[in-house]
């Protein structure tokens, strides 16, 4: 049937228009899509749209909200389903049970986004609202947030925009900090790195991770009772402004900094006061409707404000919704209904509630907790109501201003992007027979990419709500007990070096995977999930493209090619999002840089393990070969100033045989300290374990370089040990970054340890030995050992990235 | 005959964000505990035999942190019951609403003394969060009466506002004249050390916390309830408590009470003492 459209609302003229007309047309409308996409609107609906339908196909139909240039490859290559998966991707949050106490199902909720234009526009406000929306994915889906983390991308600090760089960086961390702090949830890590490619584009990913019991989980939808009950949807929390009008199509443009002072209007205004009061407000909430038993739906607004929200809802259960904008609180007048239903305004929820619970839900928001009193504006009001019929209508000042079907409304629109490799530079990074194995180490040490993340994590709450066991900087993964009085423990970490992106996107995606797998197990907690941020450059050009499908196809096998510790399943990636045109006006993306999140399970949360080394006279042993490969790493792009190579290849079989021993290890506590290798190599992952120990005690280390013979494709042969290694080649050794872990073992323990590694068929060497000489030294270079002092170290790892960020 | 439990009252003003954990670090000394909100009953209020203000950020800091909390009419109710001599303990952002109240250091009791000013720290600004060793200077208040005077303790602070000032003239020195600064920041040896980092914020004196003349009423920066439990304690900290942290890795005892569970029993302590009195 071809509806016509509602006689008094205004139209977007699209049918019998020539290109030119239509070009200005939806130039006039503040409408971004495409020419072709505008006439498949009048096409789906068989008319022409009105303002509002227009604003929301347009919202709809952006690369952010629609995944049109992802979908299909993201279907192709990543493992979604596993038999802990209690929800993939495609609702708010993924979820995945961690474990049973008591006959109570308890389960992770995970979310994974980016919010990169905002916080390159204005840093504070950006960063601030990208926590502010990824909580509201997880508390959506009635869990608590327990954790935040965020992968930061930034300028080269020491480079041509440096002045504008260290404001964003500033600006950046200040907003995490004023958000995150402030709305009471633990900041557990994250990671930052500086390039020159992300001067006009920096990255600001955020996870957040949450706890729900099984039974208590809340669907974004309307539930199915509504078919035979009266149904209200309540949208609560601030007025709606005007504030990120168009802010899914912002994101889904090449940034344009001439443009950025209109664009800000783009930005949502962050409020994280109202934030945790709405918490504890929609706590009360939950705890009114599971003790009535009744279902409710619940979903966060994001991108496209009320009127994706409640479509979405509606078309989940095959439902309609009719809305009166007029009921909507707003914080001006005379604001446009395509305004109204479409702005982006913080810190809103849509619940869906059977109308005999309406009232209470309302008396709970707007008298027990006072949101009109605490915040102008602020409240909890019903806007309208699920129908039985599937449509979807907007109704403003009496009039309808939106009538079509659900189905119409959310239709998907798909791309088949063109994709083409692009010319790589195949150089291997050379390393010159004279060089100075010390200053390399402390060059490498200093790098802001390597360097402490000291000056970053003091500024976040990593401690409130009481659960935290292992703090940013103590280990490779934040580690909290979430459930109070119980063991079990929940570990996380987010990694993906864009250096790899720049040079083989394909291994790019795999090693952050394995990254992320690997901190995670260094903590001793079992991987149980994945979450994926993929942030690349504008995916109509086929190179960059390209790099998508590759680096998406390295995270789909890493996650099947490690798998999970216990079973033949891959680790299911549960959620994720793609962020694509990080690209500036100029023309310069961004380096590829897909971004993972690894989520783990500790069965006893007091068997975790730290990276500080714990006693003098311990052993060192090293697990991961070393090929001495160097594409992509510190050592090369630093002081060897080569850019091109290969990196070391991700080997799945020997990452999931380390990951099974090491947390075979914690659990039976056969380690006394556990450290992942990765940026800056074995060499900066001793140090960072030599730093790490507590104040008091003073602990140094020797590693004997010429263990490290024997690995495939390797520079030295086994029976090379014991004898001394050339400079160039100890420093390769040291510094390149083939994945692997390093161990404190008691002398005790090293029989059982040994035992274990060989039945796991692991490859690993007995690398060296603790000490009470607060020094690291190199054994068998040739020319004699390198020493160098513990000061010295702290000295450049301390201090090298705190000195860009002033 | 069993005697009841002190009852304690954590009270939650708008955008405060510590009261949860609060509560289960109050409970684990033996305390009956309950979260009380901001526009709640007085007349219920006042019933309860002790009180904590916990962390956040009540009203969003609004004008200056704890400003406007400190003029909320719970505040009236506990002007009242710290007047019976009822133990009142601020943790952080609940120290900066006693202090804006003017409950501490109480000399003209609702008049501001004293402030909690903005950091004050060598090459960074803004929030800090960090572990501190904190010695007790007094014993005699609700928040420090279990311990042994001169015990270092550690406890983390974090916050952007924890310097203590005054621009009274010799107040400093009469609230150290009374006995009236509980806590100040050390060394990890529990050596003197004014400088950052072990004095966090800059605070006058390094003094991290005080107390009214009387004891009952105590502000302080550091949070005690994320040093409750032994877990809590980061395994790198220097001292006597982080070798003991260390060796609970992997035991059960990794679950019993931290340093800062002290703080919870001093406040149980000195709510039984003062029932028996009364």
């Amino acid at each position: 049937m071809i509806s016509s459209a509602p006689p008094s609302a205004r139209i977007v003229r699209i049918r019998n228009t020539t290109d030119e007309e239509l070009t200005l047309g939806l130039a006039g409308a503040g409408l971004s899509f495409s020419l072709d996409e505008a006439r498949k609107v009048a096409k789906i609906l068989g008319r022409d749209p009105t303002v509002v339908e227009a604003h929301i196909f347009n919202t709809m139909w952006s690369e952010h909200c629609s995944y049109k240039s992802s979908r299909t490859v993201l279907g192709e290559h990543l493992p979604t389903e596993a038999s802990n998966v209690v929800l993939g991707p495609g609702e708010d949050a993924g979820i995945v049970r961690l474990c049973e106490i008591d006959g109570v199902s308890y389960c992770v909720a995970i979310a994974h986004e980016s919010h990169n234009h905002p916080s390159q526009i204005v840093p504070n406000e950006g960063a601030a609202t990208g926590i502010g929306g990824i909580v509201r994915d997880v508390y959506c889906m009635g869990a608590d947030v327990v954790g935040v983390m965020d992968p930061l991308r930034f300028g080269d600090p020491e480079g041509p925009n440096a002045e504008r760089t260290r404001e964003i960086v500033h600006g950046v961390v200040e907003g995490i900090w004023q958000y995150g702090d402030a709305l009471g949830v633990p900041n557990l890590g994250g990671d930052v790195y500086f390039d020159r490619s992300f001067d006009d584009n920096c990255l600001v990913n955020v996870v957040a991770l949450g706890l729900v019991r099984e039974d208590a989980i809340v669907r974004s939808r309307v539930p199915a009772e509504a078919r035979d009950a009266s149904y209200d949807l309540v949208l609560v929390g601030k007025p709606t402004d005007p504030s990120g009008f168009g802010g899914a199509t912002f994101a889904s443009r090449i940034l344009d900094e001439e443009k950025a002072l209109s664009d800000k209007y783009a930005v949502q205004v962050p409020d994280p006061f109202l934030k945790r009061m709405l918490t504890v407000a929609t706590q009360e909430v939950l705890a009114l409707v599971r003790e009535r038993g009744a279902a409710i739906g619940f979903k966060d607004l994001g991108a496209g404000g009320i009127a994706c929200a409640t479509s979405e809802v509606g078309a989940a259960a095959g439902l309609g919704v009719r809305i009166d904008l007029s009921k909507v609180p707003v914080a001006e007048r005379d604001m446009a209904p395509e305004v109204i239903a479409c702005s982006e305004t913080q810190e809103r929820y849509c619940l869906v509630v059977p109308t005999g619970l309406t009232a209470d839900v309302l008396r709970i928001f707007n008298e027990d907790f006072e949101l009109p009193e605490l915040c102008h504006g602020a409240r909890a009001e019903v806007i309208g109501e699920v129908i039985p019929e599937p449509r979807f209508v907007l109704l403003h000042e009496g009039a309808v201003v939106c009538d079509a079907s659900t189905e119409e409304i959310t239709t998907g629109i798909c791309y088949a992007r063109p994709a083409a490799e692009r010319a790589r530079n195949a150089d291997a990074p050379a390393v010159p027979a004279d060089v100075d194995v010390t200053a390399a180490i402390l060059a490498v040490a200093g790098s802001p990419n390597v360097a402490s993340r000291e000056h970053v994590y003091r500024h976040y709450d990593g401690e409130v709500k009481g659960n935290t066991v292992v703090r940013p900087g103590e280990a490779d993964a934040g580690v909290i007990a979430p459930i109070p009085g119980e063991v079990a423990g929940v570990a996380v970490s987010a990694d993906g070096n864009p250096f790899l992106g720049a040079i083989d996107p394909y291994t790019a995606g795999a090693a952050a995977v394995a990254e992320s797998v690997r901190n995670v197990a260094a903590v001793g907690a079992v991987p149980i999930a994945l979450t994926d941020c993929l942030n690349f450059g504008n995916p109509e050009e086929p190179e960059v493209f390209h790099d998508f499908v590759e680096a998406v196809r390295g995270i789909g096998d890493a996650a099947r090619g490690i798998g999970q510790r216990d079973s033949d399943e891959p680790i299911p990636v549960v959620s994720g999002n793609v962020s694509f045109y990080n690209q500036s006006s100029a023309g310069s993306a961004i380096l590829p840089s897909p971004i993972v999140c690894c989520v783990g399970y500790l069965a006893d949360v007091t068997k975790h393990l730290t990276m500080g080394f714990e006693e003098p006279g311990n052993a060192i042993y090293l697990l991961g070969r070393r090929t001495g490969a160097l594409g992509g790493s510190e050592f090369a792009r630093g002081p060897l100033g080569a850019t091109g190579g290969q990196p070391p290849a991700v080997d799945f079989e020997a990452e999931r045989a380390m990951m099974s021993c090491v947390t075979v290890l914690a659990e039976a506590r056969l380690a006394a300290a556990c450290h992942d290798i990765s940026d800056g190599g074995l060499a900066i992952a001793a140090l960072e374990m030599m730093l790490t120990a507590a104040p008091d005690r003073s602990i140094g280390a020797w590693v004997d370089v010429s263990t490290l013979g024997g690995a495939e494709r390797s520079v030295l042969e086994p029976n090379d040990q014991g004898r001394p290694v050339a400079a160039s080649v100890a420093a390769r050794l040291l510094l390149c970054e083939d994945g692997g872990y390093l161990l404190e073992v008691a002398p005790r323990d090293e029989g059982d340890v040994v035992a274990l590694l060989g039945m796991k068929d692991v490859w690993f060497r007995r690398l060296g030995e603790t000490t009470d000489d607060p020094s690291l030294t190199i054994r068998s270079v040739e020319g004699g050992d390198v020493t160098i002092a513990r000061d010295d170290l702290a000295r450049a790892w301390n201090g090298g990235a705190t000195r860009v960020m002033l | 005959m069993t005697r009841p439990y002190p009852r304690i009252a954590v009270i939650r003003f708008p955008g405060m964000n510590c009261e949860e954990e609060t509560r289960r670090a109050v409970a684990a000394a033996g305390l009956a505990c309950d979260v009380f909100m901001w526009n709640g009953p007085t007349d219920e209020l006042a019933l309860y035999d002790g009180y904590v203000l916990p962390g956040g950020f009540s009203y969003q800091d609004r004008v200056r942190a704890g400003a406007i909390a400190a003029k909320d009419r719970v505040v009236d109710c506990l002007f009242e019951e710290a007047a019976a001599g009822k133990p009142v303990i601020g943790i952080c952002n609940g120290a900066q609403i006693l202090l804006e109240a003017g409950l501490v250091p109480g000399f003209e009791p609702g008049r501001v003394e004293m402030g909690l000013a903005t950091n004050i720290m060598p090459d960074r600004d803004g929030y800090y969060t960090r572990w501190t060793h904190l010695e007790v200077v007094d014993t005699g208040s609700s928040a420090t009466c279990s311990f042994g005077r001169g015990d270092v303790v550690p406890i983390p602070v974090a916050h952007a506002e924890g310097r203590f000032v005054t621009s009274t003239e010799g107040l400093l020195d009469r609230l150290e004249e009374n006995g009236q600064v509980v806590l100040r920041y050390v060394g990890p040896d529990g050596a003197s050390d004014p400088g950052f980092p072990s004095n966090p914020n800059g605070s006058s004196r390094a003094i991290a916390g005080i107390r009214n003349v009387e004891g009952n009423v105590v502000a302080m920066m550091p949070h005690p309830e994320r040093a409750a439990w032994l877990f809590q304690v980061p395994e790198r900290l220097a001292g006597p408590w982080g070798a003991s942290r260390r060796s609970a890795r992997g035991e059960r005892t990794l679950l019993e009470p931290g340093p800062g569970a002290a703080v919870m029993r001093s406040l149980r302590t000195f709510a039984e003492r003062r029932s028996e009195e009364a």
